[in-house]
């Protein structure tokens, strides 16, 4: 819409709004930002890695510390093709996603049940609000201690971040489920469960899937951090010991298969929640207007 | 009246943008780094140094564990005060360590400012030091020649070992440790398929005799499981069954050692330094006066405080454990260290072979000129190559 307006001050002055191009041909006008929208997120990352290529082409950054994404690239694919990546990755998804398992299952049972039973939401809550602050990673000894040297305390250290997130934001979507709703089912007679099935459970899973893929996110930060410390193989350890090794260019390569993981997974949970909620309002992900 | 939307002014963010890039360049520019040009050294004059004679130098080649360390005199070699005041910034990984104990003494004893050179120590992982050393923002880094510097080098940094560290005392123990199970002697002990635990990596120049145990026991450095933990976690993980051995450091060893249970299978080979000085292109080549005072400092402490069994005197263990900051007692558990200035001849080509066959290294071996440099502490202790 643009506006214009008259140059004479005082009580006299007209603004006139006259109808824009969004106005007049909406779909036109949406499909335009869209592809400026497209071109941007594409075009942005793709100046900033030409600039880095320049960069390190022309020795303006030294190569031997900052490596040219031309040569991240072939080491990943040299590493790819020679089977040398796929195990690290392997081993960090599968701690994730066990991980994430085990936390978003923990998370929602408690959270519905702490949503739902305000006793238990006095008994419980302010020990998950203390134990909620503690970092997770300062936690890591004591799940060695706990599960000795395997995957057990990866494995734990992912569901016990996870499993915040999403206690959260369950407790929090189940409380805000309004009255009404709730009124609404005890008119038409719903026992406990068809409660849960037809209000709170289509009520509360919106926001408790936008928990569940903050989570996603930072289950992946988590486990990189982890493996550095107490792990022989996984995405954070190949990234750390490379860099304790000066490998630049392998630990950039780790550290490009952490983002594209993150990012996989992260938008595999938004996905997942779309398809499990087509009721809920959609959610168009990250810089879409 | 009406007038026409006025377009925005676009003047001013032209202008931010161009700001934004001019400080994206510069900030790159600041970290730039040209082709390490290290100028070629010209020859220097190697002048005798009273109180460091014959035995202030030893034959690089000579590997024998009871080899005698080079020693020069107490309070040798003498100060040569550097004509004009020089900072220098020295990087380590631990100033706790009780290898970095002639540094901290040379700072305390003021050995450093007599040379005319005002030391900072500064904590820093050798795989961060790297760059800066190589860049000149560092002078020195007091580590080991390790994965990442024999990397670093084939990358084109201009760095050297120039001096050694220690060697372990006879009655050492500190290294590679085996759980014995049911009556095993400890010589028929096979660690092929085992688990090992250490809190160093793969990188470190601990795999070196790390190689040499395992080859003893018929097992090579791919055949055995390596599971890095935190200090603390390698004992606990090898006495309660998390590893089939581990490689204990000073003291901890001790809580091992004297139990059948555990067998000790070897350690830093005796007489073979494996860390010490690592200079860069400031103290190599732009200024190489200072590069020999540092050393001269170094070999005079060692000379002075450290040329025999140092923990003989109570007095002087104390003062070394408030020194590094630890406990006395831990200090008194073990016994001192065999200071060496000294590089032995083929260590970095055993320490590659060793880093190779970890597969953490790239690119062919590097010749030992590459990466050693021995004429500064010959130089301070007036030896001529």
């Amino acid at each position: 819409m643009t506006a214009d307006r008259t140059d004479r001050p005082g009580p006299d002055r007209v603004v006139v709004r006259r109808p824009g191009p969004r106005e007049l041909r909406p779909d036109r006008a949406h499909r335009r930002r869209r592809a400026l929208e497209v071109a941007l997120a594409v075009a942005v990352p793709l100046l900033l890695v030409l600039w880095w290529q320049l960069a390190a082409a022309r020795s303006w950054i030294d190569a031997r510390v900052y490596p040219a994404p031309g040569t991240i690239l072939a080491d990943g694919w040299h590493r790819a093709l020679a089977g040398d990546l796929w195990p690290d990755v392997r081993a960090t998804l599968q701690r994730v996603l066990a991980g994430y398992a085990a936390g978003t299952a923990g998370g929602y049972l408690l959270g519905l049940l702490m949503g739902s039973l305000s006793l238990v939401r006095a008994a419980l809550e302010p020990l998950l609000d203390a134990l909620y602050v503690v970092p997770k990673l300062a936690l890591l000894p004591v799940f060695l201690n706990m599960f000795g040297l395997g995957e057990g305390p990866q494995i734990a250290l992912v569901a016990a971040t996870v499993f915040f997130f999403v206690w959260i934001s369950t407790m929090a979507a189940v409380l805000a489920v309004p009255d009404g709703h709730r009124d609404a089912g005890r008119v038409f007679g719903a026992n406990r469960w068809q409660m849960f099935r037809h209000v709170l459970l289509p009520a509360s899973l919106p926001a408790v899937l936008v928990g569940a893929r903050i989570a996603a996110g930072v289950a992946v930060l988590v486990i990189v951090a982890s493996e550095q410390i107490a792990a022989a193989d996984g995405l954070g350890h190949l990234i750390f010991d490379s860099r304790a090794l000066f490998q630049n260019d392998v630990m950039f390569t780790g550290i490009v298969c952490v983002a594209v993981l993150g990012v996989v997974f992260s938008e595999l949970v938004r996905l997942a929640g779309r398809l499990l909620t087509p009721w809920a309002p959609r959610d168009r992900g990250r810089g879409q207007s | 009246m009406r007038t026409r939307p006025r377009r925005p002014a676009r003047r001013p963010r032209t202008r931010r943008t161009t700001a934004v890039l001019a400080a994206a360049l510069a900030l790159s520019a600041g970290c730039a780094a040209g082709p390490d040009t290290a100028a070629p050294a010209a020859p220097r004059t190697i002048k005798p140094v009273r109180g460091c004679g014959a035995s202030s130098w030893t034959d690089p080649a000579d590997l024998s564990p009871g080899r005698a360390p080079a020693r020069c005199a107490r309070g040798a070699p003498a100060p040569v005060p550097l004509t004009g005041h020089r900072t220098l910034t020295i990087a380590t990984g631990t100033l706790t360590a009780e290898y970095t104990a002639p540094l901290r003494v040379a700072l305390a004893k003021g050995e450093f400012r007599k040379e005319g050179l005002d030391v900072r120590l500064k904590v820093l992982p050798t795989p961060d030091a790297l760059p800066l050393l190589a860049r000149g923002e560092l002078d020195a880094l007091w580590a080991a020649p390790e994965a990442a510097v024999v990397n670093g080098v084939h990358g084109g940094f201009d760095i050297r070992w120039v001096a050694g560290n220690f060697s372990p005392a006879p009655g050492s123990r500190s290294g590679l440790w085996v759980r014995i199970e049911n009556g095993e002697r400890a010589s028929a002990v096979s660690l092929k398929g085992t688990t090992l635990g250490t809190m160093i990596g793969k990188g470190s120049v601990i795999m070196y005799p790390m190689a040499r145990a395992f080859a003893a026991h018929g097992a090579a450095l791919d055949a055995v499981t390596f599971r890095q933990l935190g200090p603390a976690d390698v004992l606990t993980a090898l006495t309660g069954g998390g590893v089939d051995s581990a490689w204990l450091l000073d003291p901890v060893w001790r809580q091992v050692d004297g139990s059948a249970r555990y067998a000790f299978l070897g350690g830093q080979p005796q007489g073979e330094p494996l860390g010490g000085a690592l200079y860069g292109p400031n103290l190599l080549t732009k200024d190489p006066d200072a590069g020999v005072a540092l050393l001269r400092a170094y070999v005079r402490t060692v000379n002075t405080y450290f040329a025999g069994d140092y923990k003989a005197d109570k007095a002087f263990t104390g003062e070394l454990a408030r020194l590094l900051g630890v406990d006395r007692a831990v200090l008194e558990a073990v016994p001192a260290l065999r200071m060496d200035w000294e590089i032995r001849k083929g260590t970095t080509d055993r320490l590659q072979r060793a880093y190779r066959d970890a597969g953490v290294v790239k690119g062919d071996p590097l010749p030992e000129n590459r990466l050693v440099d021995r004429r500064l502490y010959a130089e301070a202790v007036g030896h001529r190559m």
